[in-house]
C-alpha cells in the first residue's frame, strides 16, 4: 500500500468511526467532546493533515480535496445533531408550559355603559357626521324657554299635554329637550344643524310604561327653504342608521305647538315588518318621533326671520329608543341603579 | 274622544268605509285614533219580550217569569228586578248572547230552569238604570228594541284635537271625513226653527271680551222624563251618561257640534235679566257638582238678579237646575274666551265637557245653531213644548282674520313636491275654506270655525294641504347646503372619554335620579340655601333637586351589595345648586363619581381606585385633607389636578355604609377647563442614566408623598425619575416608624453622569432629608 493509498484508507475510517461517535452521543456536552476529538486543532483530522507532507504535489491535491470533503461532511452531521438536540429541549420546554386557557380571568370585570348612552353616543354620531352641533342646556329652565318661547303662552291648553314640575321660585324642570332649541338660536344664529340630547322630566305616575325623568334628544336644522321632503329625508337616514337596516316611515297629523305643520312619524313595526303584531297593536305601524317645520313665531321669537330663514325640528325619545333596540319591557330599570341589569349592556 | 261611526255616517252622504278604514284614515289625514270598539254587539240578538205571568219563588224575592219573545216562543225566566210583572213589555236576551261581559246561559235557580234574561238598561249598556228591567211601550214582541242598534266607536287621542275646537263634535269630525273620502256634509241645523221675536229674557254682557256672545231661548210646556232609547244609547256609546230629557238634549247637540249647552229652570230665575258678569271677589256658586265655589273677579259667572246661576263655561248652578217638575226652560248656548275659562277651571280644579270644548276656542257663530238643533230634539221629546218669544242674543264679534296669501311656489317649496293648484283649490275648499286666484298663488279665506286659534298664518295652511294630499306623496330629498363642520361641544367628548376609560377599567355606568329626599339632605348635611325646591314633587318626600350625585351613588352601593360582594361603577350627572331670586336658574355642573365597592377588609379597593383617578386625571394627586361627614375621617383626601382642587377621594364613613365602598368624586366642568394642550415631544435622552436606592424612616402616620416631595426637591435638576420600591414596618425599626424605599434614577442631556457626580447627588438628598430630621438608612 503506497502512503497515498494508506492516508485515503485512514480518512475513509475516520469518517465511518465519526459518524457513529456523533449519532451516539447522548448530550450536547458529549457530542461537543467528540468534536474537539475530531475536527479539533489536534483532533484527528488535524493529524491526518500533517501526514501530508509526504506526499507528491499532485498527490497532496487529491488529499486535500478529500480531507476537505470528509470535514464537511462531518461538519454537517455535528449540527445536525445539535439541532437535534435543541429541538428536543425546546419540545420540552413547550411541554412543561401547558396551561388551562379555559380557567377564568383575575381582575375586575367587563365595564359597561348605560343603554341610553350607548344609543345616545351612536345618534350624536350620526348627526355629527350630517354636520350637526351637539348642544346642552339646563335641566332646571325658565318658564320662557320651556313654554312662552316655543309657542305655548300662559293658559295654552297644550301645556295640559306636558304634566310640570314646578320650583318653588318659579322655575320648572324642563319638560321637553325643546328649549334648547330655543337657546342653540340665540347662541349660534342661522343657518343651523343642531342636535340636544337630555334629561327631561314629567310630573307623571311611574309605572313599567311611565316614568317621571326620561332622556330625550331635540333635533333642528335651520336653513334657506327647508320642506318637508328634507325632514323625511333627515329622519329616515338616522333611523336606518340606528336599526341598522332599511326602514318604512310615515308621517300623519300631529298637534305640537311650535311646528307647523307638525307631524308624528310613524316607523314600520320592526317585529312583524308591517303585518301586526302585540308590539304595534296590530297596526304594524309604531309610533316614534314627533316632528314639523319650525313655527314661524318660534323663529321670530328667537330672532330669527322666517320670512328668510325656516327648518325642521323633531324630537327623538331616547330611553323609548333603548328600550326598543335592547327589547327591555320595564322603563323603572333605566333608572334603578341594578348591576345585574345594567351589566348587561 | 269618542266618536259613533253610526253618528258620522248619519252626518256625511257617500261612500262608506268600514269603520277600520275609516279609523286608519282619520289618523293618517286628521288626529290620531287610538281604535275602533265595537258597541252593543248583542243588540241584534236581544227581542222585545211580555211578560205572560210572573209570581215569586216561594221563600225569595226573585221572580219565576213566563214571557212571550215572538217568534223566540214562550219562556220562562227567573229575574230579580222589582218591575218585573204580569203585561210588561221589557228586553229579551236569549242564552249564548253576551252582555254587561258576561254570556247568558240556561241555568236552574232555586229550582226553575231559567232560558235567558230579562234585561235593565245598565245591563244593555244604554243607560246606568239597573233598578230595574226595561219599560218598552208601543213594541210588540219579538221586535229588536228600538233604538238599540249595533255601532263601533272611535276613539280619537285628545291631545291631537288640542288645536281644532271644531272636532270637539262629530260634525266637525264629518266635515273632516266627508273630505278625505269625497263624500258630502248634512248639516243637523235647521236654523229657521228659531223664531225671530223678542226674547222674555235681557242679556247684559259686561265684557264682550271675556263673553263674545250669548244666546238663549226660553222654552214653555216641557216635561221632563227619560230620554228615548236611541238618545240614550247615544249618548252612552260615547261615554256620556244619559240624566233626562232636557240634560240629554244639551249633551247631544254639545257632542254633535261641539257647542256646550246649558237649560236653567226658567221658574226659578230672579228677575228677567241674565247678566254675564265677573264674580265679585268672594262671590259664592253652588254647582251641580253640589261643591260651593268661592270665586275671585277673575271668574266670570251667570248669574240673574240675585247671583250667579252658573259659572260660566265650566258648570251650572244647583238652585236653577232642572227637576222633575220643571214645565219651563231657559236654554243657554254661549260662547266665552278660552283662556279665561282655562284658568277657571285650572284654579277650581274642575274640568268638565264644557271646559274643555270652551278652552279650545270655540266658534261664536255656532251658538244659534245648537239652539236651533236643540229645539228640534225637544220637540221630538216633548212635542207639546213651545218656545215663548224668541231668540235672545247679544253678539260682540271679534274682527274676521284678514285672507291669508298662499303663494303657491312658496308652497311646493315648503313641502318639497309640485302639487297642482286646482289641487290645492279643491282639498282646500272641500274643508270649508273660502278659495280665490291670486297672481301667483291663492287667496284663502278662514272659516270662522278654524279661525278662533287654529289657522291665520300660511304656515298653518301647508299643514292643510300636506295632510289632505299625504305626506306619503313626498320623495325624500338631502339638503343643498354646504357641508361645514360643526362646532364641537367640548363637553360630551370629555364625557365620552371618561365613560370610555372607565368601561375599559370595569365600571358599570349607572344614571339616577334627579331628587333627593328629605332625609338624605339632612344626612349629607347639605346647605338649605344651595337647595332648589320643587313645589309639586312626585312624592312629598322628593322634594330637593339633587345638589350632589353622592346620595344616589351611596342607595346603589346598599342596593347592589345585595347581590354582589364586590363591584365597580360610576354616574356622571349634574349638581343643581340654588341661586336666589324669583325665576333665577340655579348653577347646573356636570360631576363624575366613580366607586369601587367591597365586602372585603383592608384598603386595596383604595388603591385600586387611585389607580383609575391617575388614569383619567394624569398626574393627580391626592391631599390628605379633614374629611367631611359622610367620608372615612382617616381615608379622605382632596383630588388636586393641574394646580386646582377638583374632587373628593375617599371612603363612605362606616356610619353610612356597613361595606368598604372607595368614591372618586370630580367636578367634571373643571376638569374640562383645567384639560392640558396638546402636548410637546421631549427629545429622548442620548447619555445613560444611573439608578441608586434610598430608604427614609419616618413615623407611622407620615405622607409618603410629602416625604416624595422632598427627595424630589433636594435631588434637583439631574433627578429623571422616582420610583416608590416599598414600605416597611417590624423589626429592626422601632415600633410606629416606617421605612419608605425609593429608587431614583438621575442623568444629564448632555454627558453621561460620573461615578463621583452621582455620588454627590446621592449625598446631597441625604443631607437635605437630614437636615429636615429625616433618618436615612443608606
Ligand atoms: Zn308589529
Amino acid at each position: 500500500m503506497t502512503a497515498f493509498e494508506s492516508m485515503e484508507a485512514s480518512l475513509r475510517e475516520m469518517e465511518v468511526s465519526a459518524k457513529e461517535q456523533i449519532e451516539a452521543c447522548n448530550s450536547p456536552e458529549a457530542l461537543e467532546e467528540v468534536r474537539v476529538e475530531v475536527l479539533g486543532r489536534k483532533g484527528k483530522l488535524a493529524q491526518l493533515s500533517k501526514n501530508m507532507g509526504t506526499l507528491t504535489h499532485e498527490q497532496r491535491g487529491s488529499v486535500g480535496k478529500l480531507l476537505n470533503q470528509v470535514k464537511g461532511v462531518l461538519e454537517t452531521a455535528f449540527d445536525a445533531q445539535n439541532q437535534r438536540f435543541a429541538t428536543a429541549v425546546l419540545q420540552a420546554r413547550l411541554e412543561r408550559e401547558w396551561v388551562d386557557l379555559t380557567l377564568p380571568s383575575r381582575g375586575p370585570r367587563r365595564g359597561s355603559l348605560h343603554p341610553v348612552t350607548l344609543i345616545q353616543t351612536e345618534i350624536e354620531d350620526v348627526f355629527r357626521s350630517l354636520g350637526f352641533t351637539v348642544l346642552d342646556g339646563p335641566e332646571v329652565e325658565t318658564e320662557y324657554h320651556n313654554f312662552d318661547a316655543l309657542n305655548i303662552p300662559p293658559h295654552h291648553p297644550a301645556r295640559d299635554m306636558q304634566d310640570t314640575f314646578w320650583m318653588t321660585n318659579g322655575t320648572l324642570l324642563r319638560t321637553h329637550t325643546s328649549p334648547v332649541q330655543v337657546r342653540g338660536m340665540k347662541q349660534l344664529g342661522p343657518p343651523l344643524r343642531m342636535i340636544a340630547p337630555g334629561r327631561v322630566f314629567r310630573n307623571e305616575e311611574v309605572d313599567a310604561s311611565h316614568e317621571h325623568t326620561f332622556y330625550q334628544l331635540e333635533g333642528m336644522m335651520i336653513d334657506r327653504d327647508v320642506s318637508v321632503a328634507h325632514l323625511i329625508y333627515f329622519m329616515k337616514t338616522l333611523l336606518s342608521e340606528v336599526f341598522k337596516r332599511d326602514v318604512t316611515v310615515r308621517l300623519r297629523p300631529g298637534y305640537f305647538p311650535f311646528v307647523e305643520p307638525g307631524f308624528e312619524l310613524d316607523i314600520q313595526c320592526l317585529i312583524c315588518g308591517g303585518s301586526g303584531c302585540p308590539v304595534c297593536k296590530q297596526s304594524g305601524w309604531v309610533e316614534l318621533l314627533p316632528c314639523g317645520l319650525v313655527h314661524p313665531n318660534v323663529l321670530r321669537l328667537s330672532g330669527i326671520n322666517p320670512e328668510e330663514w325656516n327648518g325642521f325640528a323633531f324630537g327623538l325619545g331616547l330611553t323609548r329608543l333603548a328600550m326598543m333596540r335592547y327589547g327591555i319591557d320595564d322603563i323603572r330599570h333605566l333608572l334603578g341603579g341594578d348591576l345585574r341589569f345594567l351589566r348587561q349592556f | 274622544m269618542k266618536f259613533s261611526y253610526n253618528w258620522l255616517n248619519a252626518l256625511t252622504d257617500g261612500p262608506r268605509q268600514s269603520p277600520q278604514e275609516l279609523s286608519n284614515l282619520i289618523t293618517m289625514k286628521t288626529a290620531e285614533s287610538e281604535g275602533v270598539e265595537p258597541w252593543g254587539e248583542a243588540f241584534p240578538q236581544v227581542v222585545v219580550a211580555r211578560v205572560e205571568h210572573a209570581e215569586l219563588v216561594p221563600d225569595s224575592r226573585i221572580v219565576k217569569a213566563e214571557v212571550d219573545a215572538g217568534p223566540l216562543g214562550r219562556k220562562t225566566v227567573v229575574c230579580g228586578a222589582p218591575n218585573c210583572r204580569a203585561g210588561l213589555l221589557t228586553a229579551f236576551v236569549p242564552p249564548g248572547v253576551t252582555v254587561d261581559g258576561k254570556e247568558i246561559r240556561e241555568a236552574t235557580i232555586r229550582g226553575v230552569l231559567s232560558q235567558g234574561m230579562l234585561a235593565s238598561g245598565s245591563e244593555l249598556g244604554i243607560n246606568k238604570d239597573y233598578e230595574g228591567i226595561l219599560e218598552l211601550s208601543g213594541v210588540n214582541p219579538g221586535d229588536p228594541v228600538p233604538g238599540c242598534e249595533p255601532d263601533f266607536i272611535i276613539e280619537i287621542d285628545n291631545k291631537s284635537l288640542t288645536h281644532r275646537p271644531d272636532l270637539w263634535g262629530h260634525y266637525g269630525m264629518a266635515r273632516e271625513v266627508a273630505a278625505i273620502t269625497g263624500s258630502k256634509l248634512v248639516d243637523p241645523v235647521k236654523i229657521e226653527l228659531v223664531p225671530e221675536a223678542p226674547c222674555p229674557f235681557e242679556i247684559e254682557i259686561a265684557d264682550g271680551k271675556l263673553a263674545p256672545r250669548y244666546s238663549g231661548l226660553l222654552v214653555e210646556n216641557v216635561t221632563v222624563q227619560a230620554s228615548p232609547l236611541w238618545l240614550q244609547n247615544r249618548l252612552s256609546s260615547i261615554g256620556l251618561n244619559p240624566i233626562n230629557n232636557l240634560v240629554d238634549i244639551t249633551n247631544l247637540v254639545m257632542a254633535e257640534l261641539g257647542q256646550p249647552m246649558h237649560a236653567f229652570d226658567a221658574d226659578k230665575l230672579r228677575g228677567n235679566t241674565i247678566y254675564i258678569r265677573p264674580a265679585t271677589e268672594g262671590e259664592r256658586c253652588l254647582a251641580l257638582n253640589d261643591e260651593e265655589y268661592v270665586l275671585t273677579p277673575a271668574n266670570v259667572v251667570i248669574a240673574d238678579q240675585g247671583g250667579p246661576i252658573a259659572l260660566a263655561g265650566v258648570i251650572g248652578g244647583k238652585e236653577s237646575a232642572i227637576f222633575e217638575g220643571t214645565t219651563r226652560i231657559f236654554f243657554e248656548s254661549a260662547n266665552f274666551q278660552a283662556s279665561n275659562i282655562r284658568r277657571t277651571s285650572s284654579a277650581l280644579k274642575l274640568r268638565t265637557d264644557a271646559s274643555m270644548r270652551f278652552e279650545k276656542a270655540q266658534d261664536p257663530e255656532n251658538t244659534v245653531r245648537a239652539l236651533a238643533r236643540a229645539l228640534e230634539l225637544l220637540l221630538e221629546v216633548c212635542p207639546d213644548a213651545r218656545v215663548s218669544g224668541g231668540l235672545g242674543d247679544v253678539y260682540y264679534p271679534v274682527p274676521a282674520p284678514a285672507p291669508i296669501h298662499l303663494p303657491h311656489a312658496w308652497l311646493e317649496r315648503k313641502l318639497g313636491r309640485a302639487i297642482p293648484r286646482e289641487e290645492v283649490k279643491r282639498i282646500l275648499s272641500s274643508i270649508g275654506f273660502g278659495v280665490a286666484e291670486s297672481a301667483d298663488g291663492l287667496v284663502v279665506e278662514v272659516p270662522s270655525w278654524r279661525a278662533t286659534k287654529d289657522i291665520s298664518l300660511k304656515d298653518d295652511l301647508v299643514e292643510e294641504v300636506g295632510r289632505m294630499v299625504g305626506y306619503a306623496s313626498i320623495t325624500p330629498q338631502p339638503p343643498h347646503t354646504p357641508a361645514v363642520p360643526p362646532h364641537e361641544n367640548h363637553e360630551h367628548g370629555q364625557h365620552r372619554q371618561v365613560r370610555g376609560a372607565l368601561r375599559a377599567l370595569g365600571f358599570t355606568e349607572v344614571y339616577n335620579y334627579s331628587f333627593v329626599t328629605e332625609k338624605q339632605v339632612a344626612a349629607f348635611g347639605f346647605p338649605s340655601a344651595e337647595l332648589v325646591h320643587i313645589a309639586n314633587p312626585i312624592a312629598a318626600e322628593l322634594a330637593f333637586m339633587r345638589p350632589s350625585l353622592l346620595p344616589g351613588i351611596l342607595q346603589n352601593c346598599e342596593d347592589n351589595l345585595r347581590h354582589f360582594d364586590e363591584f365597580q361603577f360610576f354616574e356622571i350627572g349634574r349638581e343643581i345648586h340654588a341661586r336666589e331670586g324669583h325665576g333665577q336658574l340655579p348653577v347646573e355642573t356636570n360631576f363624575l363619581a366613580v366607586v369601587h365597592c367591597t365586602k372585603a377588609d383592608g384598603d386595596s379597593h383604595l388603591y385600586a381606585l387611585k389607580r383609575v383617578a391617575r388614569n383619567l386625571f394624569n398626574g393627580a394627586r391626592l391631599e390628605p385633607e379633614a374629611a367631611l361627614a359622610h367620608e372615612h375621617p382617616f381615608r379622605a383626601a382632596r383630588v388636586d389636578w393641574q394646580g386646582e382642587t377638583i374632587g373628593r377621594f375617599f371612603e363612605f364613613h362606616p356610619a353610612k355604609l356597613e361595606a368598604r365602598a372607595a368614591v372618586l368624586y370630580v367636578n367634571l366642568d373643571q376638569a374640562l377647563r383645567l384639560q392640558p394642550g396638546i402636548a410637546r415631544y421631549t427629545p429622548l435622552r442620548r447619555y445613560p442614566t444611573s439608578a441608586f436606592d434610598l430608604s427614609v424612616v419616618v413615623d407611622r402616620r407620615e405622607y409618603s408623598g410629602k416625604v416624595q416631595d422632598a427627595i424630589v426637591r433636594h435631588a434637583g435638576d439631574s433627578l429623571v425619575d422616582i420610583e416608590f420600591l416599598r414600605v416597611y414596618e417590624g423589626a429592626p425599626l422601632p415600633e410606629g416608624r416606617k421605612s419608605l424605599s425609593y429608587r431614583l434614577v438621575v442623568g444629564a442631556l448632555d454627558h453621561t453622569l460620573s461615578h463621583d457626580e452621582v455620588t454627590s447627588v446621592r449625598n446631597q438628598v441625604i443631607a437635605g432629608m437630614e437636615a429636615e430630621g429625616s433618618e436615612l438608612r443608606v
